[in-house]
């Protein structure tokens, strides 16, 4: 036996590190193709036109051409033009090469638990940029283009965020989570901005040229929470479900903030003076900006969700739906200098409920793996090209500037979220405890939109050495308190996230309490949370939801929505378990015929079913399955396959099923076995009369 | 402060409430507003009829079960103290408070919040809740939008969750265990008593 473990172990050990070689080997490939692809656009002059065998750049071939089959005027077999593709052949490049190193990562354990995925991608971008730079100095390396990042690397990360943003608990928290982003992030632009003023007046520091404004607007890029690193390090450390709503929420809100900052910053530094009618503008403004940035979400979200009743038809495109609306929703509040991210997430949150009830079951997967997809991959290509981007840039260095940022940053967020927690907590049921405000002070990590906010700003000659302080900001949180707050988790004994099942009691209970403390504050008169959540549901019920959703699920409650899902789940579960697995053990044989006819197809154990009956069973639903699949005459691209949880076909047969499965159950009950055999024949009999 | 301490003389037996439930001054004299305003005959007790009389609760599902918490079937009347008794449940728990102490257990602490619900759960005051009476609550959250075999198959899958010892019916420790990853002490405090 040991010795097959160990024989086991070395074949495991060899098998991982074959594909550690040849994930590395990958990688590799792709530096040196794109190290190929800078230096060629580097160097304009190859002729394009001559005859070149090779289709394929190898490196070595990039540096001599072959001359061979040289006839001038014949048809040329083989070309090789290689700027037709180059932009998405350069693009693809770096997307394979992020998402091999992700792969990699992930074969080395022990690497990827103590240092953050984050981290990784960083240090592979360094590596990679200085590759490039190294082999030429003037090639324009890829950077964290701003344009591409806000327009195309974002979007899809904050849309994942918003759409499966847990509604429960980031309303309970909604003020908490306001107050951090609105007031903590002003009291960090503005700490960081005037501290770094007073220093820059100190004579030590040859810095006396950067007037108050560039500061401030350098606090304001510098103090905003970022959503991806936040994202990025709490979704390894797992913990609890609060404190991680808290800092996320806190990083996803205050874009309106620092939109809002950055703006006021840039014009006032343009204008030169500000008056104080200026500075109510600016108050104004943010008003503006977030809540017209949340209108904007809301009104694409409604239009979504009012398009997706009438998808029922072309199931194909309803995943389109959602992301087109979302990024028009994004796109059209840049246009106004609103606040994108605000918008985008209010439209997923606003279109989900509603889309959900009316879309299938494949769309619904399909818009969650898309989503996760692209956010994946965004990231990863983000903080890649954070690494990148670092060697790009000449970096003059000042050491007090940018040593007294770090320190001012970490300071000012430790002391704006102590005091903020202090007042926070008079309002609060569930007080934030101490180790509760070390994490969110800890977790306030800055992350690319920093440093893209600050590759926006205007060519100065202060551009750059801000630009290495964002760049050193960003290093230090991602790195030193990305990687340190595991342990320090660990240490502290932080609650970690409960992996929670969802329980149909849970679902009840907890409904049921909501009406009792909706009953409570009613009897003491008392307009609080629930009330108001109360009112926003009936009112969401009585008139929303029969605009919104298709048919009879408008009336359906959310108990019943929430029950079928876990049956269906259990349902699939119980279908794709070949072998002889444990069924559930307790039954009534009334919830054999219990769902409405569009609900999928349920399935009850017996208690102490026999195992011939089980197999029965189990044979019966694999062969009804296999035979609505096998019902299709043609095929059409832009036909779905027949789902055997949707078609009205099979309801009719399904019915018939359970209903034949509650004579059994009932059978059974007299220990009745010699009809069995009967009964399964009679069963299948009938399947074979429907046409 | 002398107008508030003669405003706490108009409510009756004031500072033993007050050292009972743990409600601060404040508390108390909201809530005998609040058992003023209800109270429209200036009977000094609440009846039935004055509860019924709160629109909203009308149209809470399980408004005539709160009701049933605070009168009892039994007993016609409810006066101030054992109103502000029911409403210590639903404050939010104190940190501060460990089992061992001397002390009896607050009103507001986990155990007793679910105590609480529970009793709301089950009518008939046998300690556990049977199917019937699941099902009752059921019918009544969900009203008129759910079929009888719906709610036959969720009550039963319920109990069949919560049921550890397989008796049918869920005690008050298997109604426990069911929510205990449910955040009571959030979900059953409300603010406005602090």
């Amino acid at each position: 036996m040991n010795k097959l473990k160990c024989l086991e172990k070395s074949k495991c050990n060899f098998t991982n590190i074959l594909l550690v070689l040849n994930a590395l080997s990958l990688g590799c490939w792709c530096v040196l193709l794109l190290l190929f692809v800078s230096v060629a656009s580097a160097g304009r002059d190859v002729d394009s036109g001559s005859n070149d065998t090779g289709r394929n750049p190898a490196p070595e071939d990039s540096h001599h051409q072959t001359n061979s089959t040289h006839h001038k005027k014949a048809f040329p077999v083989l070309s090789f033009n290689f700027d037709h593709v180059r932009k998405p052949f350069e693009i693809s490049l770096w997307i394979l090469l992020a998402l091999l190193m992700k792969l990699g990562f992930h074969i080395i354990p022990r690497v990827s638990h103590v240092v953050p995925e984050s981290c990784l991608l960083i240090v592979v971008g360094l590596l990679v940029g200085g590759i490039i730079k190294a082999f030429d100095e003037d090639a324009p390396v890829q950077m964290l283009d701003s344009k591409f990042f806000f327009l195309y690397l974002l979007p899809p990360i904050i849309l994942d965020a918003g759409y499966f943003l847990p509604m429960r608990p980031f309303t309970e928290n909604l003020g908490t989570i306001l107050v951090f982003a609105v007031v903590g992030t002003l009291w960090n632009a503005f700490f960081i901005g005037l501290t770094m003023y007073g220093v820059c007046q100190i004579e030590a520091v040859k810095l006396g040229r950067v007037d108050l404004l560039s500061c401030l607007l350098f606090g304001s890029i510098v103090s905003a929470v970022d959503p991806v690193a936040v994202l990025a390090v709490f979704e390894e450390i797992h913990i609890n479900e609060l404190l991680h709503i808290l800092v996320f929420g806190e990083s996803l809100l205050n874009d309106a903030v620092t939109v809002v900052l950055y703006h006021l910053f840039t014009e006032f530094s343009h204008k030169g003076t500000v008056t104080v009618a200026d500075a109510f503008l600016g108050v104004v403004s943010f008003f503006v900006v977030s809540l017209g940035g949340i209108l904007i979400g809301a009104i694409y979200g409604i239009i979504g969700a009012f398009t997706s009743r009438f998808t029922s038809h072309s199931r194909v495109i309803e995943p389109l739906f959602v992301f087109l609306y979302s990024y028009m929703a994004y796109l059209s509040a840049e246009v106004f200098h609103l606040s994108g991210i605000m918008s985008l997430i209010a439209c997923g949150v606003v279109m989900r409920p509603y889309v959900e009830a009316n879309i299938s079951h494949k769309s619904y997967t399909t818009i969650k793996y898309f989503l996760k997809m692209w956010s994946s991959v965004s990231e990863t290509l983000i903080f890649i090209f954070l690494g990148v981007s670092t060697v790009a840039q000449p970096h003059p260095w000042n050491w007090t500037f940018v040593v007294v940022t770090v320190v001012v940053c970490f300071v000012s967020r430790v002391l704006g979220v102590v005091s903020l927690t202090y007042i926070i907590n008079k309002f609060r049921i569930v007080k934030l405890t101490k180790k509760d405000q070390f994490i969110v002070a800890y977790g306030g990590l800055r992350g690319a939109i920093a440093f893209s906010l600050g590759f926006l700003l205007p060519d100065n000659e202060m551009k750059q050495l801000f630009l290495t302080a964002i760049i050193t900001v960003i290093f230090y949180t991602v790195f030193v308190q990305g990687m340190t707050i595991r342990p320090l988790v660990e240490l502290l004994a932080v609650k970690k996230k409960k992996e929670s099942k969802g329980s149909i009691n849970e679902e009840i209970h907890t409904q049921f309490l909501d009406h009792l403390l909706t009953g409570i504050e009613d009897i003491c008169g008392h307009y609080g949370h629930h009330h108001w959540k109360d009112k926003l549901n009936r009112f969401n019920k009585a008139y929303v939801k029969k605009w919104l959703i298709t048919g009879e699920r408008s009336t359906e409650p959310q108990l019943i929505s929430f029950y079928n899902k876990m049956e269906m789940k259990q349902a699939m579960m119980l279908v794709e378990s070949g072998s002889a697995a444990k069924l559930p053990t307790i039954m009534t044989p009334v919830s054999m015929q219990n769902i409405q006819p569009k609900e999928p197809l349920k399935r009850r154990a017996i208690p102490s079913i026999s195992k011939s009956r089980e197999q029965e069973i189990r044979k019966m639903l694999r062969g009804n399955l296999q035979k609505t699949r096998q019902r299709l005459r043609s095929y059409s691209r832009h036909d779905l396959m027949v789902d055997p949880f949707e078609e009205d076909v099979s309801e009719v047969r399904l019915r018939k099923q359970r209903v034949e499965m509650e004579r059994r159950v009932s059978s059974n009950s007299a220990a009745n076995k010699q009809s069995q055999p009967w009964i399964s024949k009679q069963q299948l009999g009938k399947d074979n009369n429907i046409p | 402060m002398g107008s508030s301490s003669s405003r706490l003389d108009r409510v009756p037996g004031a500072k033993d409430l007050m050292e009972e439930t743990g409600f601060s001054e404040t508390n108390i004299l909201c809530l005998y507003d609040r058992f003023e305003v209800l109270d429209r005959e200036e009977r000094g007790y609440l009846r039935l009829e004055d509860f019924e009389a709160i629109q909203q609760l009308a149209v809470n599902p399980i408004g005539d079960r709160i009701i049933g918490a605070f009168v009892f079937p039994g007993r016609e009347t409810l006066d101030f103290p054992s109103f502000v008794r029911v409403l210590a449940h639903f404050r939010p728990t104190d940190t501060t408070w460990s089992r061992s102490g001397s002390q009896p257990e607050p009103a507001n602490s986990r155990t007793r919040k679910l105590r609480f619900a529970f009793s709301l759960y089950d009518q008939d005051g046998d300690g556990k809740i049977s199917r019937a009476e699941l099902t009752e609550m059921l019918q009544a959250m969900l009203g008129m939008q759910v079929t009888d075999e719906q709610l036959q198959s969720i009550v039963g899958r319920a109990i069949q969750e919560a049921d550890l010892d397989r008796d049918g019916a869920i005690s008050f420790d298997e109604f426990k265990k069911s929510v205990e990853k449910v955040d009571i002490d959030h979900k059953m405090s409300t603010r406005f008593l602090r």
